[in-house]
């Protein structure tokens, strides 16, 4: 049955990007380490991390609600049917029934929406105004998506991810500059997704990056931190699903998905090493003045609509 | 089955009147109506229930005795997919007032049981009635019965917004009224039917059109004439808010498409245009003017000026496809739309009976004085959790459904030929996307600062578990918007007839088996029931991982009731960021967008000013008036409850008196 393994494409991509998400973010450690002229971690140190912290005892809240419990769960449920539903193996999106570039953005919302709440639900500071944080930089994003990911979605008259990476993939299109600019958005975007940009600050990660992460501790702050992980690498997976399907099967065959999965493994880490390259050497900013750096994403996209429509 | 429907408006008003007789024994009052709105809500669903799935228009006409023409009744698939929109949450509304209006046992349970049921029969009745004359009649009728809803606490503010909303609502109805007499000069007739076959001239289609938009939008709580929505709405007693923001609004709408599309014919795109323009604007300011509230219900109202904004979107697009041609970008954008009257009647209704069950438990509608209630009011906390998760178009949902749809819409257009469409078609989407994260973060703050963190208020430390009767009217919507989102499939097939009524076209197909696709697979699918199912499936991956790694069950330490962190500073709850500071940021990179709303505050402070001293002048010529008022207030003061439906009564009777009175002149010069 063409459905039933596709379905089982995807739970296997989903499995591969959540158990290689540690190894790519402990890259990105010891990268962002280098850069500081320290030794930095090993590169196994996230799983150690991870593994770690999941045998130790938990700490609740007295505040929390079940809300507070339920959102590691949330979380990882909601990246992992992200990481089912791009293209990354294969040409295609493995799993079609979410593999739509609205459907791809509000499960990330529903992922947001939950990392939101258990911050505020914890009633610490940090996690309220983490989750302030969170929320705020989605309303410049979201549009900013929406918007590169058109134009490459009127190009290809699909909003699925899938016919939008095939056409892509399909190479001269007359619209190269409205598809590069596009791309430089949605990459922008992304960034910002993966909050590197421009709040990040590796001394004070927690406080004010991970702010919703201060209650939790055991299990559960391993499985959000897992999460987290994941959301980054899948952020990125569809940026290259979009942009970069190079590499990926055309076939459900085993040997052509290895070597798709070595490749799109290959691929991250790449562009894990750009970022590195670009985060540790940009200042970082207020929040208070953040929309100076997030409307370049929003002007990208507007001068990409606006090649889109001029057809160039 | 015009017969079953008829039992449902009679039960209704069999309720209502019940009620107003047994208003002595309150308790006994209120009962008969929530009952009686329950029942007769079911007995609307099952009566429209064929008309819905078979497309084909019932007719029902009285012979004609008055001067105005046959009280005719005509009921199609947008009328059903109203009367449904319109019963259901009446249903749910019912039930949960049964134990709701206990709390108004004293100050006239029984005379809100009245008009509540007379306010939802009036509004069955408007989706159904074919003639001008009558259509006026009973949209007379849904305002002033929703008037007196809204005035029902008299508390100073909500006579204030009553009278806001009675005067707006009056001088925007009879721009409506003009439409009709415009319409009504070209036909020689009242009846709905003759305007169907006018084929006015384009330039007074256009008039037409344009007064029916404002009239209407009035109702709908457009941007700009939305000002009075966010005061009247939440004045009212909370299962009316919920009728009136999940549904009332929702007739405003259905008069634009019914002028706009059935009767005109969506003739030029401009009309559909402009629509887009007014919803976007709607859509987009409405969703950061909930940002700035405090007050959980003028905050859902907001959000239905933006929920009602985001629905003209759609229709605004479909009626721009219908005036080029377009017929996937009609058939779509009608889908949405109804799709989305449907999904938000559920979803604000349910969020307006919580924000009731909390005014019930806190009394208090101020979210700064809750907080930690999601351990005092579990489940209270989980249905309003699932309304908080649908309006933020979270899949699989029912909210995700419809705006997916209105995004296909726009994007579809995006593809289009038309430079137009190609240029507002993508901007559409982006205004819905910001909606949306607005949304998102007006949701989270909300939830968070009512039921999460600590409890903010010694009435918040006290607060106990919703009563079950009100968990049920709730619980009913709750499934609702999960059924209509994980049944999608089934929903937009029942949707069909409708849409294809409005986009004069052939049903297109819109679902396969699990999947819901845009008329054409090849655009863009999706499926909810299998995204629900694949996340149930994919919480094996945690859960294996926990197993493995974590430590086993007699191992696993969890200790609850620690303090939150702060730096090592003795946390109290008062550290915690506030519902209003959270958002704050948002107010500060937006501060531009909140311009027109100090704007239509100081409308506001003139148009309060006029107000009184029109009310001092009709007080001074009026000794009946002036009566009123005075014993209104001495009422108030003496708290004798049963004197008040007396003086509603009296009211009522002048106000339909003069309404009366005026349509008849209107109508008589139109008969000549």
């Amino acid at each position: 049955m063409e459905a039933a393994s596709s379905i089982l494409l995807g739970v296997a991509q989903a499995a591969l990007l959540f158990f290689a998400a540690p190894l790519v973010t402990g890259m990105a450690r010891v990268i962002r380490a280098k850069f500081h002229n320290r030794r930095g971690p090993p590169l196994l140190q996230d799983y150690r991390d991870l593994v770690k912290l999941m045998a130790r005892a938990e700490v609740i809240p007295g505040e929390a609600s079940a809300v507070f419990r339920v959102t590691p769960y949330v979380f990882l449920v909601a990246m992992l049917l992200v990481a089912a539903s791009i293209p990354g193996l294969v040409t295609g999106s493995p799993f079609g029934p979410a593999g739509d570039l609205i459907a791809v953005l509000y499960l990330f919302a529903l992922a947001r929406f939950f990392f939101a709440l258990s911050g505020i639900d914890a009633g610490s500071i940090y996690g309220g105004l983490g989750a302030s944080r969170e929320t705020t930089l989605a309303v410049t994003n979201e549009p900013v998506m929406v918007l590169a990911l058109f134009v490459v979605a009127a190009r290809a008259g699909s909003t699925n991810l899938g016919a939008m990476s095939a056409r892509v993939f399909a190479g001269p299109d007359p619209a190269v500059a409205a598809t590069l600019a596009a791309m430089f958005a949605f990459a922008f975007a992304i960034f910002v997704e993966m909050g590197k940009v421009p709040l990040d600050f590796a001394e004070a990660e927690t406080e004010v990056q991970e702010g919703p992460l201060i209650e939790y501790s055991g299990r559960s702050l391993a499985l959000l931190k897992w999460g987290l992980h994941l959301k980054q690498v899948v952020a990125v997976a569809l940026f290259l699903g979009i942009f970069f399907p190079l590499g990926a099967s055309f076939s459900l065959a085993p040997v052509p998905l290895a070597f798709a999965a070595a490749v799109l493994l290959v691929k991250l880490i790449v562009v894990f090493l750009a970022l590195a390259f670009v985060e540790n050497t940009m200042a970082r900013v207020r929040f208070m003045s953040s929309p100076r750096v997030t409307f370049v994403g929003l002007a990208a996209a507007l001068l990409a609509f606006a090649f889109s429509l001029a057809g160039v | 089955m015009p017969t079953l429907l008829a039992a449902s408006l009679l039960l209704y008003a069999f309720g209502g009147f019940g009620a107003l007789v047994l208003r002595r024994a309150e308790t006994a009052a209120i009962s008969v109506g929530g009952l009686t709105a329950a029942l007769a809500g079911a007995l609307g669903v099952l009566a429209v229930w064929p008309v819905l799935l078979s497309g084909q228009t019932l007719l029902y006409s009285t012979p004609s005795l008055l001067p105005f023409g046959a009280f005719s009744v005509r009921i199609d698939a947008l009328s059903a997919v109203m009367v449904i929109v319109i019963s259901l949450v009446a249903a749910a509304a019912g039930l949960f007032s049964l134990s709701y209006l206990k709390g108004s046992i004293g100050i006239g349970g029984g005379a809100i049981a009245f008009f509540t049921n007379l306010f939802v029969a009036s509004m069955v009745l408007v989706v159904i009635v074919d003639n001008a004359f009558f259509f006026v009649l009973a949209w007379e009728l849904m305002t002033i019965t929703s008037y007196f809803l809204v005035i029902s606490e008299l508390e100073e503010e909500a006579v204030h917004a009553g009278f806001l909303y009675f005067f707006i609502a009056h001088g925007f109805s009879m721009l409506i009224m003009i439409a009709f007499f415009l319409l009504t000069v070209q036909t020689g007739s009242l009846d709905f039917a003759t305007y169907r076959a006018a084929n006015p001239p384009a330039w007074l289609a256009s008039i037409v059109f344009l007064l029916a938009l404002f009239g209407f939008g009035a109702k709908a709580g457009m941007i700009p004439i939305h000002s009075w929505l966010p005061r009247a709405h939440p004045a009212a007693p909370s299962h009316a808010s919920a009728l009136m923001s999940g549904v009332m609004v929702k007739l405003g709408i259905y008069g634009i498409i019914r002028v706009g599309v059935d009767f005109l014919g969506a003739e030029l795109a401009w009309w559909g245009w402009t629509l887009l323009v007014f919803g976007a604007v709607s859509a987009v300011l409405g969703s950061f003017y909930t940002l700035a509230e405090r007050d959980i219900k003028r905050l859902l109202a907001y959000s239905t000026v933006e929920n009602v904004g985001v629905i003209l979107m759609a229709t605004g697009i479909a009626m721009v496809g219908l005036a080029t041609g377009q017929r996937l970008v009609a058939f779509v954008g009608f889908l949405a739309a109804l799709y989305h009257i449907l999904n938000h009647a559920m979803f604000k209704g349910l969020l307006f009976l919580g924000a009731g069950a909390l005014l019930k438990g806190l009394s208090t509608r101020d979210m700064t004085l809750m907080g930690g209630l999601g351990k005092r009011m579990p489940r209270t906390a989980f249905l309003f959790l699932v309304g908080a998760l649908c309006i933020a178009a979270i899949p699989p949902l029912n909210g995700f459904v419809s705006e997916w749809f209105a995004y296909q819409s726009f994007f579809i257009t995006g593809y289009g030929p038309g430079f137009a469409g190609r240029l507002l078609g993508p901007l559409a989407a982006m205004a819905l996307a910001i909606t949306g994260a607005v949304t998102l973060s007006c949701f989270v703050a909300t939830w968070g600062a009512i039921f999460g963190g600590e409890a903010r208020s010694g009435r918040a430390k006290a607060a106990r578990e919703t009563p079950a009767s009100m968990l049920i009217g709730m619980g009913v919507l709750a499934l609702f918007c999960v059924g209509f989102g994980l049944g999608s499939p089934l929903v937009v097939r029942a949707l069909g007839p409708a849409v294809a009524a409005l986009s004069n076209s052939a049903s297109l197909a819109t679902a396969d088996g699990l999947y819901v696709f845009p008329a054409n697979p090849r655009f863009a699918l999706v499926s909810p029931p299998l995204i629900a199912m694949l996340m149930l499936g994919l919480l094996a991956l945690p859960v294996i991982v926990v197993g493995v790694f974590g430590a086993d069950r007699s191992r696993h330490i969890v200790r609850r009731g620690a303090e939150a962190w702060d730096c090592g500073y003795q946390h109290t709850g008062q550290m915690a960021v506030s519902p209003t500071g959270g958002m704050e940021p948002l107010r500060f990179f937006f501060e531009g967008l909140y311009a027109l709303h100090r704007f239509t505050v100081l409308f506001h402070r003139v148009a309060a000013a006029g107000l009184a001293g029109l009310t001092r002048f009709a007080a001074r010529i009026e000794p009946l008036w002036d009566r009123l008022t005075v014993t209104l207030t001495v009422d108030a003061a003496s708290g004798v409850g049963g004197r008040f439906q007396a003086l509603e009564m009296g009211n009522l009777r002048v106000y339909t008196f003069y309404i009366f009175l005026a349509l008849v002149v209107v109508l008589l010069a139109v008969a000549w």
